[in-house]
């Protein structure tokens, strides 16, 4: 999507357990949802 | 992330409105997600600059990760924050690009904003302004940043296409967008994404 929206040289970071110990925890691992840095360059 | 917009955009808006209304007033009450100090901790931030802010600025944290991970700001930098809640990252992004960066935090939450302008006051930030105003249509002039960070916001917004048009239009050409956001492994069902409570909670 970012490609779509006008930006380049997309990078993407390690997940992070963003939701691991807190009340939303296991919705979380249900859908295995982690955190994640982006970085990417406006065209 | 999908560019279809599942649900009812005013309804998602209202309620992501309430849900960040009650991370402000009451930021050590109980939230699906972790907040302040020990999240900060959790997301790996730099600990000394985290320890520098006071409490108002780091309590109604409620980020998903790191924007500064990547890539630290420069000094100078003009940055914009999308979705900014009590002003955390824009309060890092501030000490990165020092007083000669500029920046500005954008939120749509009153109870937000009124935490985040009282820290800059606080801390003499006079390079920190927060604007009241929709990720969709920031109040921000075309081409102003150098940089767009964001934090655990895009997600819930029922229009990320939108969203990133927004974002370039308020980036300078091969200026940096850096953001964190959650992604899910496993695809989530499409009842389910269409289940504004889910959103939120």
């Amino acid at each position: 999507m970012l490609e779509d929206s006008g930006f380049e040289d997309v990078t993407i970071g390690p997940p992070v357990d963003t939701f691991g110990g807190a009340i939303g925890e296991a919705k979380a691992r249900s859908f295995e949802v982690f955190g994640y840095a982006f970085i990417a360059h406006r065209t | 992330m999908s560019n279809e917009t599942l649900v009812d955009v005013d309804m998602l808006r209202t309620q992501v409105r309430d849900k960040y209304r009650d991370v402000a007033n009451h930021p050590h009450g109980t939230h699906h997600f972790h907040t302040g100090r020990p999240l900060a901790t959790r997301l790996g931030y730099d600990q000394s600059v985290v320890d520098a802010l006071p409490d108002r600025a780091v309590e109604s944290f409620a980020g998903v990760g790191n924007p500064f991970s990547m890539r630290r700001l420069e000094l100078g930098e003009r940055v914009v924050d999308v979705g900014a809640g009590a002003g955390f990252d824009s309060f890092i992004a501030a000490t990165q690009v020092g007083r000669t960066g500029r920046v500005i935090g954008i939120d749509m939450t009153p109870e937000m904003l009124t935490k985040s302008r009282a820290t800059a006051g606080q801390l003499q930030f006079d390079h920190v302004e927060f604007r009241e105003g929709l990720a969709e249509t920031m109040p921000v002039e075309d081409g102003w940043a150098d940089v767009v960070i964001s934090n655990g916001v895009i997600n819930l917004c029922a229009d990320k296409q939108a969203v990133f048009a927004e974002i370039r239009r308020v980036l300078r050409p091969d200026g940096v967008l850096q953001f964190a956001d959650i992604a899910n492994g496993r695809p989530v069902p499409i009842e389910a994404m269409r289940d504004v409570d889910l959103w939120t909670g």
